[in-house]
């Protein structure tokens, strides 16, 4: 039988209508009406759990007229340009570290404790000490987001280097590899895709802690809104705002896996 | 199965027992973390001598926006609120009941400023970073004196800092004003600032500023003798205050760890109403004839709403309807 190449709206439909969107899909219709449910009949206290209209109302008028001097737009940029920030900084210094330390068993054992014995700590009671040592500007905030982001990269990228099997270094080495051929050629393809999992991970503990690190003198920023909104019982700019969190969450967590697809095309080939 | 039959006969055992003793097992109330008589109350036990086999628990409460947060929670079931917060929560729908003046705010609520600074008026704070607790009395006091004299806030930075984050950060020089209140206030005065302007002032302008005590309702509707004992301790802990100056300024001195001058200078700084006084036409007034406060609190919601922290402004009848004068005038009266 010959085989046609798929028209564009086929690879389209093949790529994007998958079962797993339908049930994705569906966890969210059901989550929605229920909460149009609970709302609509009375269940839920509409100071604790507003309507999806009066949510989707903040949400307008936080676009339109802002909230308490900034748009919900300049709220989005600000939190992002943090996150993205503390999130680019723990990247430049995790994964140089985790590379050494998996490669290096003294680099490990003289890093390891600080590493193992920070990050349990509650962002708050850090975050504390940071305000005394940076002051309440931008620089204790980066610092509490970037804190909290590097651990996930280094323990994973230390945890993925560690783990490439020798052979394949032996065999590059037998070949003429230099260390930074190894580097490039052997490990960080090798330890990509864990790498990358990591880097997830890690963005995912920076969105955690941005509310608490926005709580101390901000005047804007997404988890600023929030806890001020909260302070003010204001529960639908609350709802939406952390909507609006999570779903620049979401985004920036997609285009993270984009980027993997693109840089790691072989990881990419072996899921489908 | 057998642990959900078992938790409902324990459930039931308790609701049953709970309507025979028509007694909590026990009651937490929450106090703000400043000067007032509460911390009288709280030292001499006077509510557990009025509720013997109840336990009786405090949590220390940062300040009005935290209180909130406890009370729409129902982590709390006596709480007490400055007007701006009492406002914002009438207006929102908590389910609480104004009970009594825990105090007047003076001086112990004030805007300090840094001495090097030359702030003289309200127009020099143009260009600099101050700092008041959001959604508290002191920040509702530094927008209405700035609307007051015409500035805009947008010309200065306002921040919002927690009072203990306001004296660290006044430490640090991160910050060149800051309107708050004691124990906290004076860390900064004697670390080279100095006092521009009192929530006292503020107050023969025209805003008064207080706190008043509040009751979940469902507590008041299941125990509403215990409300009432539990104010009849409040008013003999603003007695022992009127009567007992020294005293009290020891045990003021004890709770907040403050020196024994500095606890008498915080404590002058409060203004305590004796219950009898309460129940005038400046303070909660009656039940029939509803006082001040309720002016107060219209004042206050407007306000809010200008400034775009409340969707909308409560009825005179909301308010009046939120403090109740009843129990208060009837412990009053059994005096």
């Amino acid at each position: 039988m010959k085989q046609t190449r798929p028209t564009f709206a086929e690879r389209l439909k093949e790529k994007y209508l998958t079962r797993s969107t339908y049930l994705s899909m569906t966890t969210v219709i059901v989550m929605f009406v229920a909460w149009e449910f609970v709302t609509a009949t009375g269940l839920a206290n509409k100071l604790f759990l507003p309507a999806p209209e009066a949510v989707w109302r903040a949400f307008i008028k936080a676009i339109v007229s802002g909230y308490q001097g900034n748009t919900l737009q300049t709220h989005v940029g600000v939190s992002l340009l943090r996150i993205l920030v503390a999130f680019f900084a723990a990247v430049l210094v995790g994964i140089p570290l985790g590379i050494l330390m998996g490669l290096n068993r003294d680099a490990r054992a003289l890093l390891s404790p600080i590493i193992e014995f920070y990050r349990p700590l509650p962002p708050l009671g850090l975050y504390t000490l940071l305000v005394m040592w940076l002051g309440i500007g931008e620089e204790s905030k980066f610092a509490l987001l970037f804190l909290a982001g590097l651990p996930g990269i280094i323990i994973t990228t230390t945890q993925a280097i560690w783990s490439i099997p020798p052979i394949y270094a032996r065999a590059a080495q037998a070949l003429g590899a230099g260390s930074w051929d190894l580097i490039r050629h052997v490990y960080l393809p090798a330890a990509g895709p864990t790498i990358l999992a990591g880097m997830r991970i890690s963005l995912g503990f920076i969105y955690t802690v941005l509310v608490a690190a926005e709580i101390v003198a901000a005047t804007a920023g997404i988890g600023w809104m929030i806890w001020d909104a909260a302070k003010f019982l204001l529960s639908d700019v609350v709802i939406m705002g952390l909507i609006v969190l999570g779903l620049t969450g979401v985004a920036l967590d997609m285009a993270m896996r984009k980027i993997g697809d693109w840089l790691m095309p072989w990881e990419a080939k072996t899921k489908q | 199965m057998k642990m959900s039959i078992l938790g409902l006969v324990s459930a039931l055992a308790l609701t049953t027992s709970a309507v025979a003793q028509e007694a909590p097992e026990e009651i937490t109330i929450g106090y703000l973390n400043l000067v007032n008589a509460q911390l009288v109350t709280k030292n001499l036990g006077l509510v557990q001598k009025y509720m013997p086999g109840v336990e009786i628990n405090y949590i220390k409460v940062g300040g009005g926006g935290d209180m909130l947060r406890a009370i729409a929670a129902d982590q709390i079931d006596f709480g007490g609120l400055g007007n701006p917060p009492t406002a914002i929560g009438v207006a929102r729908g908590l389910p609480i009941r104004g009970t009594m003046v825990l105090n007047m705010l003076d001086f112990v609520e004030a805007m300090v400023v840094r001495t090097d600074k030359e702030i003289k008026s309200f127009a020099d704070l143009e260009g600099m970073t101050i700092a008041a607790p959001f959604g508290s009395t002191t920040h509702y006091l530094l927008l209405q004196a700035l609307a007051d004299e015409g500035i805009d806030p947008a010309s200065m930075k306002i921040l919002d800092l927690r009072p203990n984050d306001i004296a660290l950060a006044w430490s640090r020089g991160d910050i060149d004003a800051a309107w708050f209140w004691e124990p906290n206030l004076d860390k900064t005065v004697v670390d080279g600032g100095n006092i521009f302007m009192t929530s006292g002032i503020m107050a023969q302008r025209g805003y008064p500023t207080w706190d008043v005590g509040v009751v979940m309702n469902e507590f008041a509707e299941k125990y509403p003798d215990y409300v009432e004992l539990f104010i009849k301790a409040e008013c003999e802990g603003i007695d022992y205050w009127i009567n007992n100056p020294a005293e009290t300024a020891a045990i003021i001195a004890e709770e907040l760890e403050l020196s024994l001058p500095d606890a008498t200078r915080m404590m002058r700084g409060t203004g305590m109403v004796p219950c009898s006084e309460q129940l005038t036409g400046l303070y909660m007034g009656t039940e029939e004839d509803a006082g001040g406060f309720v002016d107060t609190l219209i004042a206050t919601s407007d306000f809010l709403v200008s400034q775009d922290r409340l969707p909308e402004s409560p009825s005179r009848e909301t308010f009046e309807d939120f403090l109740v004068s009843t129990w208060l005038e009837n412990v009053v009266a059994g005096e």
